[in-house]
């Protein structure tokens, strides 16, 4: 098991590195970003001198080579647009991320077990055609004209919800104030609800629809009739047996799922102004500031890769034929 | 029974943001705020939060574009006219309660040109080098003066921008933490800082500055990057200002009941640059007419600019008549009418008549994608003006950040691109910067008037006021009659503004909440 860790660990390592070269290529390749960080009317002597403080006169293997050699110390190098550690500054705002997604991955999966095991078991009824188109319309809605949909009806129309913004639970609670962090849930909670059911509703549909199809095929199985037969109750084939192995396909999109929502929050962080990554990243492409971009991008690589481990560790345990090595 | 939990789910969550109450304006913005390091800070929407507020300057601009009074109560300019002097009022302080001293505004502008601290913001790229900062020194406790290489008739007003900080805290900040800990001079703290969401600030008590007396006790400055979030959070009374409305919600705000659009011509100068770039002025036919001046005259004629402000912008607007905001324009000077008639007239007799397919040369606009509202629909109607009077144009679309900066800042845009340049309305000097030499790194386009820039250093030298007017305004004259642009518009900014408050929005993008009043019923 150690030895499966070591080796999957060190491929990461070639993943991340060739994620920072993409990254770093594609946002060199872009033009000067010296521009970016001076007002317009500068004069050339400022932008010459702007450009020098900021290293990009350097060749860019070089510049290249030192983010790497700064990487290895564990130093991500300052953000150019907030002037501090990048690395500070992208886990800063992770937590609101981390908020919004494990919320929005929360009601994919929950929610989608019920609708998955119920539109299997009432196969070709009203139901089941009920919970299918709802699954299809669900994957059909772009989560930004969703998000701005809900805003309308649920924040502004019928005043049930928050419109936009963020109450922080995870970082007072890192910063050791309990109090306030428990003080802040029930709040956190209404902010939170319709972003991450902007986020959630695709995934949610994607998840009911390949419970079902699961589901499906596993009933037909010759076990779940001799279970049966040996009149054991409904409920308890499902939950026992049926579902058990129904689930494996959905834990593998699980590590997946997490990369899918972690990419979705870009839209959804922009429409309900919430303070996450997404956006964070999102501006910083837009101003160019290397550090900061290449800074979350390792660190959503490290956190992709690291759930897929997790998911294929966890895969072994629920199905022993699955061996790691 | 599904049903009514969900419902109930809802109405638990029952707890709508709050709508400000009668003491704390809330002003939403959609770029995010960036560091706050007085040094640092170079965008408008930081500076709104910082200028004035959380850091007083030595002077202050009011809206109608005159140098006040701030932390200095008076200022001279030497003999030579290369050192300007500060009188410091007494009793200044810091947040922290260090007193306020000619030694921190030294420090405040040393700390900001130290290349140790390799600072990008304003203070370094726009203000040091336009008025040609050498150096600053303490006269006494209250006075200190900054040298500059040459006298600049505006270089009070560009120092509006220098946020003045105590030398105490800052020193004992490293860089990573003055970006977060702000600790100013001006009549407001920080009191919450959470990035990319919010900026609380509190009203300092007893601050001795006039700003002091009134204003809101707390103001809290929201980051909501999404037009249709801005407007929706304006509409259900949680934000009193909005900037930056987009044209398809100002309906809605308007109809809401709540809230109106206010649009003010902005200080952005919107035109179309031709270029003169020797090598550009070789590659097509098109580029060689527009060297000549007569052609570039009759361009003027050709482009109804009020109807492309009443169709794109949905506002009434006057041409601008040259590179200067109003008032410090040249009032004697109309703007060019439309007239494509005129236009062709003139076109035939500079030499280049229609052909037998009716075009007389054909031309190629470039144009940034999102740098500014309309820009691209911009593009393709001028296309349309310039193809009515025989001048086919094909209009390229280009990605701001990677391809059409790099291209202007290199002088290779062209040989016709839309610009876009903010302005101020404190001195024409600031708008005329663009030109001030044929090297100036500004003048994208190559223009190389002679005359223009003969008098643009006797302007510069010119310490009589009225005497430096009467040349700004030859100047001008220059520029209409051998223009370098096809001269469009100021771009118009649309304020969302809450019905519970009353406010004038300001010609130059900043938001100053002390004009910013409460209507009483």
């Amino acid at each position: 098991m150690l030895a499966y860790i070591t080796k999957r660990l060190s491929q990461s390592l070639i993943v991340i590195l060739g994620v920072t070269l993409i990254t770093f290529l594609a946002l060199h390749l872009g033009g000067d970003p010296t521009y970016l960080f001076i007002g317009e009317m500068a004069s050339e002597e400022a932008i010459a001198a702007t450009r020098a403080k900021l290293g990009f006169d350097r060749p860019l293997y070089e510049q290249y080579l030192s983010f790497l050699g700064g990487l290895a110390r564990g130093d991500f190098g300052n953000s150019l647009t907030y002037r501090e550690p990048a690395l500070g500054v992208v886990l800063g705002q992770f937590p609101a991320t981390l908020e919004l997604t494990v919320f929005a991955m929360l009601f994919a999966t929950v929610l989608a077990i019920p609708f998955g095991v119920f539109a299997a078991l009432k196969r070709g009824t009203t139901v089941d055609g009920g919970i299918m188109i709802f699954a299809m319309i669900g994957q059909s809605m772009p989560s930004f004209w969703l998000g701005i949909m809900l805003i309308l009806f649920v924040g502004l129309g019928l005043r049930w919800l928050p419109i936009s913004g963020h109450v922080a639970v995870i970082q007072p609670f890192l910063a050791g104030d309990l109090a306030t962090a428990l003080k802040n849930v029930p709040s956190a909670v209404k902010y939170l609800l319709m972003p991450s059911v902007t986020i959630a509703l695709f995934s949610l549909s994607r998840n009911a629809r390949l419970i079902r199809s699961s589901m499906l095929e596993v009933l037909s199985q010759d076990y779940v009739r001799t279970a049966r037969a040996k009149g054991l109750a409904v409920p308890a084939v499902v939950v026992r047996h049926a579902l058990r192995n129904a689930w494996l396909p959905v834990v593998t999109m699980f590590g997946l799922e997490f990369g899918f929502l972690l990419s979705g929050v870009v839209v959804v962080e922009t429409i309900f102004s919430w303070p996450g990554v997404g956006r964070l990243v999102f501006n910083a492409i837009n101003q160019r500031d290397i550090p900061l971009v290449q800074t979350a991008v390792v660190i959503f690589a490290l956190v992709f890769v690291l759930l897929n481990l997790i998911v294929d560790l966890f895969y072994a345990r629920l199905d022993p034929r699955v061996r790691l090595g | 029974m599904k049903y009514l939990l969900v419902a109930a789910l809802f109405l638990g969550a029952v707890a709508l943001a709050q709508a400000p109450d009668a003491n704390t304006l809330v002003i939403a913005q959609s770029r995010s705020t960036s560091t706050l390091d007085p040094a640092a800070i170079s965008d408008a929407a930081t500076f709104n939060i910082t200028r004035g507020l959380v850091f007083a300057s030595l002077v202050d601009i009011d809206a109608d574009g005159k140098v006040t009074p701030s932390l200095a109560e008076s200022y001279s300019v030497s003999e030579t006219g290369t050192e300007v002097s500060f009188k410091l009022r007494e009793g200044l302080q810091c947040h922290d309660g260090e007193p306020l001293t000619a030694e921190d505004v030294v420090y405040t502008i040393k700390r900001a040109a130290d290349p140790a601290n390799a600072f990008t913001g304003n203070i370094v790229n726009f203000v040091f080098p336009n008025i040609g900062y050498v150096d600053a020194r303490v006269d006494s406790e209250l006075e200190l003066t900054v040298v500059m290489s040459r006298y600049n008739p505006a270089a009070v007003a560009f120092m509006a921008d220098i946020l003045v900080h105590c030398k105490d805290a800052y020193e004992k900040m490293s860089l990573d933490q003055a970006a977060n800990n702000p600790i100013g001079s001006g009549p407001y703290r920080v009191v919450e800082y959470v990035r990319g969401d919010r900026v609380v600030l509190e009203k300092v008590a007893d601050y001795p500055l006039e700003k002091g007396q009134g204003g809101w006790q707390r103001l809290v400055w929201r980051t909501i990057p999404e037009a249709s979030t801005q407007a929706a959070e304006l509409i259900a009374g949680n934000v009193d200002i909005v900037a930056g409305v987009v044209s398809d919600h100002v309906a809605a705000i308007n109809n809401s009941g709540t809230a109106t659009v206010k649009p003010v011509m902005g200080t952005r100068r919107i035109s179309i640059w031709f270029s003169f770039n020797e090598k550009m002025a070789q590659s097509s036919p098109g580029a060689a007419a527009i060297q000549s001046v007569d052609v570039r005259r009759a361009i003027q004629y050709a482009i109804d600019v009020p109807s492309i402000c009443a169709n794109l912008l949905g506002v009434e607007c006057k041409r601008m008549t040259t590179l200067v905001n109003p008032p410090n324009d040249n009032p004697a000077l109309e703007p060019y009418p439309y007239d494509p008639a005129l236009a062709e007239k003139m076109l035939d007799d500079a030499g280049y008549p229609r052909g037998a397919d009716g075009v007389r040369f054909t031309l190629n606009l470039q144009t940034p994608n999102g740098l500014f509202a309309n820009d691209v629909n911009l593009a393709l109607t001028v296309a349309q003006y310039l193809e009515d009077v025989g001048i086919p144009t094909a209009v390229e679309v280009m990605e701001t950040a990677s391809v059409f900066t790099p291209l202007l800042q290199s002088h290779e845009a062209g040989p016709l691109f839309i610009n876009s340049i903010g302005g101020g309305t404190w001195s024409p000097i600031r708008d005329m910067g663009l030109y001030a030499s044929f090297k100036a790194n500004n003048n994208y386009n190559d223009w190389n008037n002679p005359e223009w820039f003969e008098l643009y250093e006797k302007m510069l030298a010119e310490r009589d006021p009225e005497a430096r007017q009467a040349i700004v305004n030859d100047m001008l004259v220059i520029f209409y009659n051998d223009p370098p642009w096809i001269l469009l518009y100021f771009l118009p900014s649309f304020y969302g503004v809450s019905d519970r408050i009353d406010w004038t929005p300001r010609r130059d993008d900043r938001i100053d909440p002390f004009t910013v009043h409460l209507v009483v019923n």
